[in-house]
């Protein structure tokens, strides 16, 4: 599904990302944990094309197509869903006006015409039951005046909708209470397949509890320090990243 | 991002006028020029009764003493007003029975523009007037309205069959003296909109007419004179589009509303005359004074979406003069290329408990010059008045400039008037975000200006609505990312 | 146009009393000819649509005092701010009185303009600064321009702190039936220097007294302005300010306005940016009753980027008197991530009481933060019934209001014994006992 080779990126000139690998099968779920300021966020941007990080070295690919000349909206319409960690507010547009253009456009993108007004209504209203979410909200404007658990099921949301081969899940967990974080994951969960594959980016493993990684890294520095299994999470849970710390200055 | 700054400029200059085309219809025109001869010679032409014929040669004559204004946050050349032809109709032919009758260009011109008579006829609950140059056309549903008893016709037809309405309400509202192009306008209009509700009466439909501007050098001077009386209702709509012309020209149209006790009045304007080109040459001056009087209880809403013209020197506004009585602005001003738009409203509260809403998006692209003026005013006997006043601007590009020049006037210790406003641009953020789900740039631009104007887009009449989300995205096409 | 013509004609019996600076007497010169070309403003104009000079130049004004009057300490002592040891220049109609000042050339210079135009060590300073910021086309300014003479002239050398604040006073005696003042000042704060001034008229007497005042001020790089502007004269004397500054790059220019007293007080206060990362803050108190008419022009002009501007005006109307907001905020093209903020909140006490606002965006660039919010109304009723629940009378209770309704603009002065004057001021004004000590 996904390929990382060799990623080396910088932002305003200063390295983040030195040199990172990474493959995703589909099916699969990886996590990836680390400090803050280890370039976790940098990574996720970077796939999904935000033009603010400059990659330097190395390549994206997603089945099988080089994403490196692609734009932010050409990659959505190859597959990449991007679950933003500050999900961006924009007046007077509802949710519902939104998912709409951002439907269609993929759809469009793919030779087909608009979704049917009722189809997209029931639609909607089956991904919005599955992430217990009110009409009301709906016609609200997208993430203005969200709280912070909003937002985030308001993203999962969209993940539903538009259906991804690959879905990033950016600090998803981040201000949500625990029945929140529940639904969340429980929403995530429904929406796994055999044909798609999620990486969940936290900094706890918390998350990691509802939606059960296949695979464990731990990225430190720009570089993944330690790759493993679920068991990886709970003791960097237990141990804390003072132990990546010295890992990475030993050498792994 | 898909669009580099350059490269959405390209993309919109090389956006010509859509509506830019000219129709050949064979015209009767005046000598260029304006005097009382010329004066004269429009109200006879127009088989007037004396006393309009005197009240032009009045307004004509307080005209000629007044100054144009210099005021406006806009810059252009002054149109020479000796140079301009003040009629122009359509080659005479008293009425027409059937669509049959009307001149095919007129009617080829309607399709282009959408318009077509046809399918207006079809369209459920509308009513249209056109006013092609300066006499009307022709009317619809005409009979529909008459069995309610509302009167919906030409201003000309309006003077000699209810000359009492004509003579009672013309410039009650907007005097000839009270500035220069309503003065010019009241001594030289040649056509326009009457419209009269009954007492009670609710009407059933959408009243519009879509204006048009033809013929090389043909000044418009449109007057529209709404009536709604006691108790009554009307929403009322206006739509304009204007063919491609090197030469400016002038538009000076004067709208008066009245709503007498209890009556409630909706007029809701989308413009869209020839902005100009790239260039910023040619381009219609759109000088038009609106005005609405609101007696006791009344409401008086002007909607408007302006996306064309060159020059825009335009303030529908409401008296309110009775108690109690509702006043609101809503509109959406896009100004792109070199267009400069100097618009807003003015509320004056004279009655006591009256309250007014002023809603204003500006939007600014290109190199374009996009204000807001406004004026709220209390009256030492406005006890309770209430305003409220929302200026939002938004700027796309670093050539364009956007201006809120709001006055607000006080002599009442009861009043609460609250004014905003705020200036900001599309974030790099937003675009990413639409981005990342999908949505190209020019696409994601369309929707966060529509979320922008949300609040005045969700005022317009239904058929309106869509149309003016259109010419929203045609106006910012490729408008800067 | 009677005083007018007095004006232009007594110009030159004062022109050639003076030592002569070419660049000074020319700039005089031309600045004549804009006033005579000009005459005052009328209403007519835009920038003084809501405030009319008519009545006040109906009269006749005596230009220079006959005699030097004296005036003694205990008189005027009140004006001062006490429990601070301050630096002093003071004028009596016009002229400067050493008896009570207190000037200083120790480390840096608090003195005369007249020293400063005539002495030619201060030649270069003088050809750098005096005149350069004051609009030629605006005919009050070139009217003041056209008689400068006499005022303050401060200069703060780089990194210098100025240790004691500094006080500008102009008394006038009384002892002309009306007089017209023209005071001028220049304040040059260099490289890092810091300094706070304080301003004043104030008429010992009533009797009609016009100043129209022009200050320039240089904020240089990474200084620090604090500026006062006390304006509770008597219900007979008027005030044209003009205050032009001009700040470079990291500086920090602040003034605050406390208007309360006087018949007709017009403020035109003007900022311009030479630099990237200004701040800028204009903060004024207005409270006004009778006929007072106070009228703020402000203008902020945002010419380069990163630069900061507040303007906070709170104004409380009582009885017939007239408030007006002039704000404008002017953000060039290049100007680019400017944030600025201006906010107008008014409240009407009485029936008769005006507000007349026109807070003004024109925005030039797109990547900025820029808003306005003006609001006029009332003390909030529920407020004032809960404060009268709680046992306070009502005039008490609409004066805490009052007082806290303005008090977000008192908070950012600096000088502790200034914010205890302005609060007792505001308390009188108010006709009430806060019943905490002032």
């Amino acid at each position: 599904m996904l390929t990382i080779e060799n990623l080396h990126a910088q932002v305003e000139g200063k390295a983040i990302l030195k040199g990172i690998d990474l493959d995703v099968k589909a099916g699969e779920v990886h996590a990836i944990m680390g400090p803050n300021g280890s370039g976790k966020s940098t990574l996720s941007s970077l796939i999904a094309g935000n033009e603010d990080y400059e990659v330097t070295q190395g390549k994206i690919i997603l089945k099988g197509k080089d994403l490196s000349e692609m734009d932010a909206e050409e990659r959505a319409h190859e597959g990449i869903f991007l679950s933003f960690q500050y999900p961006v507010e924009i007046p007077g547009v509802s949710v519902t006006n939104f998912i709409k253009t951002a439907l269609n456009a993929n759809r469009k993108a793919k030779g087909l015409e608009d979704m049917p007004a009722s189809e997209l209504l029931k639609k909607i209203r089956e991904k919005a039951k599955l992430l217990e979410i009110d009409s009301k909200f709906l016609s609200r404007s997208l993430n203005e005046g969200f709280s912070g658990g909003e937002k985030k099921r308001n993203e999962i949301f969209q993940m539903a909708m538009l259906e991804p081969a690959l879905s990033i899940l950016d600090e998803t967990d981040s201000g949500l209470d625990i029945d929140a974080l529940k639904i969340v994951a429980n929403g995530v969960n429904k929406l796994k397949s055999k044909d798609n594959a999620i990486i969940v980016i936290t900094h706890y493993q918390r998350l990691l509890d509802y939606i059960v990684p296949d695979f464990v890294h731990v990225l430190f520095d720009g570089k993944i320090v330690k790759s493993g299994t679920k068991e990886l999470a709970h003791e960097l849970e237990a141990k804390g990243y003072d132990w990546i710390k010295d890992l990475a200055s030993h050498g792994v | 991002m898909a669009y580099t700054e350059e490269e959405l400029k390209k993309e919109l200059e090389t956006k010509e006028y859509e509506y830019g085309f000219y129709t050949d219809i064979d015209s009767d025109t005046f000598p260029r020029g304006l005097n009382p001869e010329i004066i004269r010679k429009i109200s006879e032409k127009k088989g007037e009764p004396q006393w309009m014929t005197d009240w032009r040669l009045k307004a004509f004559e307080s005209w000629s003493e007044m100054e144009e204004p210099e005021w406006a946050n806009v810059n252009y050349t002054k149109p020479d007003l000796q140079n301009i032809s003040y009629y122009s109709a359509p080659k005479s032919k008293p009425k027409y029975d059937s669509l049959d009758e009307v001149d095919p260009e007129l009617l080829k011109t309607f399709e282009k523009l959408g318009i077509s008579l046809e399918e207006q006829k079809k369209l459920a609950g509308v009513a249209v007037d056109i006013v092609m140059d300066s006499v009307s056309v022709a009317t619809t549903f005409k009979e529909t309205l008459a069995e309610k008893g509302i009167i919906f016709c030409s201003i000309s037809e309006a003077i000699k069959e209810h000359p009492e309405l004509v003579k009672k309400y013309i410039g009650s509202v907007i005097p000839p003296k009270d500035n220069y192009y309503a003065g010019l306008n009241s001594a030289v209009f040649t056509d326009g909109s009457f419209c009269y509700i009954p007492k009670g009466v609710r009407c059933p439909m959408e009243l519009s007419t879509y204006f048009r501007i033809n013929q090389a050098g043909t000044g418009q001077f449109e007057r529209t004179l709404v009536i709604a009386d006691e108790g009554s209702y009307v929403s009322y709509l206006e739509g304009c589009t204007a063919p491609s012309r090197d030469e400016n020209q002038l538009h000076a149209a004067v709208v008066e509303l009245i709503a007498l006790d209890d009556a409630e009045i909706k007029y809701s304007t989308v413009q869209n005359w020839f902005p100009g080109d790239k260039e910023g040459k040619g381009g219609v001056f759109n000088f038009v004074t609106k005005r609405g009087i609101c007696h006791e209880r009344s409401k008086i809403s002007w909607t408007q979406v302006e996306t064309g013209s060159a020059v825009t020197w335009k303030y529908p506004s409401c008296i309110l003069k009775g108690n109690d009585s509702v006043g609101e602005f809503y509109s959406i001003a896009v100004t792109n290329n070199f267009q400069q738009a100097d618009t807003g409203t003015k509320m004056i509260h004279l009655g006591k408990n009256t309250k007014s809403t002023i809603i204003s998006k500006g939007i600014s692209a290109g190199k374009s010059q996009n204000s807001y003026r406004g004026l709220v005013q209390v009256g030492a006997r406005a006890k309770n008045a209430r305003n409220f006043s929302q200026c939002d601007s938004l700027l796309m590009g670093n050539d364009c400039g956007a201006h809120t020049f709001p006055y607000i006037e006080a002599k009442n210790n009861s009043a609460q008037i609250e004014h905003e406003a705020t200036t900001s641009k599309i974030g790099e953020d937003q675009i990413f975000y639409c981005n990342q789900r999908g949505i190209d740039t020019e696409k994601a631009i369309a929707l966060i200006v529509n979320g922008f104007s949300k609040e005045v887009l969700n005022k317009l009449p239904m058929e309106f609505a869509v149309e003016a989300q259109k010419l929203l995205e045609i106006s910012l096409e490729g408008s800067v990312g | 146009m009677e005083f007018k013509e007095k004006l232009i004609s007594s110009h030159l019996a004062f022109e050639e009393d003076l030592y002569q600076n070419d660049r000074v007497a020319q700039a005089r010169a031309s600045a004549l000819k804009v006033f005579e070309e000009k005459g005052f403003p009328s209403k007519k104009e835009e920038a003084w649509k809501y405030t009319s000079l008519e009545a006040l130049i109906q009269k006749d004004y005596a230009l220079f005092p006959k005699s030097e009057s004296s005036i003694e300490l205990n008189e005027v002592k009140k004006y001062f701010l006490y429990d601070t040891d301050t630096y002093k220049v003071i004028f009596i109609d016009g002229v400067y009185s050493p008896f009570l000042s207190n000037t200083t050339h120790d480390g840096l210079d608090v003195c005369l303009m007249s020293a400063a135009l005539s002495k030619p060590k201060y030649r270069q300073l003088i050809d750098t600064y005096f005149n350069k910021i004051a609009p030629e086309d605006d005919s009050m300014t070139a009217l003041n321009t056209s008689y400068a003479k006499e005022g303050a002239y401060i200069y703060i050398p780089k990194s210098v702190v100025a240790e004691k604040p500094i006080e500008i006073i102009h008394f006038s005696s009384g002892n002309e039936t009306a007089l017209w003042l023209q005071p001028r000042n220049l304040i040059v704060v260099d490289e890092n220097a810091q300094v706070q001034i304080i301003e004043r008229h104030q008429s010992l007497k009533e009797h009609p007294v016009v100043t129209n005042s022009v200050t320039e001020i240089y904020v240089h790089q990474s200084a620090f302005l604090d500026y006062y502007k006390l304006q509770n004269d008597l219900p007979s004397a008027s005030l044209i300010d003009n205050t032009f500054i001009v700040q470079e790059k990291n500086s920090h220019a602040s003034v605050h306005t406390f208007s309360l007293g006087g018949k007709l007080i017009r403020n035109n206060l003007r900022y311009f940016h030479k630099g990237e990362h200004i701040l800028s803050t204009l903060k004024g108190v207005t409270i006004l009753h009778d006929k007072q008419h106070v009228d703020h022009a402000t203008l902020v002009h945002h010419a380069q980027p990163n630069c900061e501007s507040h303007q906070d005006y709170k104004g409380i109307f009582a009885e017939r008197s007239e408030g007006v907001f002039n704000g404008q905020i002017l953000v060039d093209k290049i100007a680019q991530k400017t944030n600025a903020f201006q906010q107008n909140n008014n409240i009407l006490l009485d029936d008769k009481a005006t507000v007349n606002t026109k807070p003004q965006l024109e925005i030039f660039a797109d990547d900025v933060k820029c808003s306005h919010g003006c609001t006029i109304g009332q003390l909030d009723e529920e407020a004032l019934f809960y404060l009268r629940s709680r046992g306070i009378p009502k005039k008490e209770a609409k004066a805490l209001l009052t007082y806290a309704f303005a008090n977000n603009v008192l908070e950012s002065v600096q000088l502790p014994s200034l914010k205890k004057r302005i609060n007792g001021q505001i308390a009188k004004k108010l006709g009430v006992n806060l019943g905490f000590e002032l």
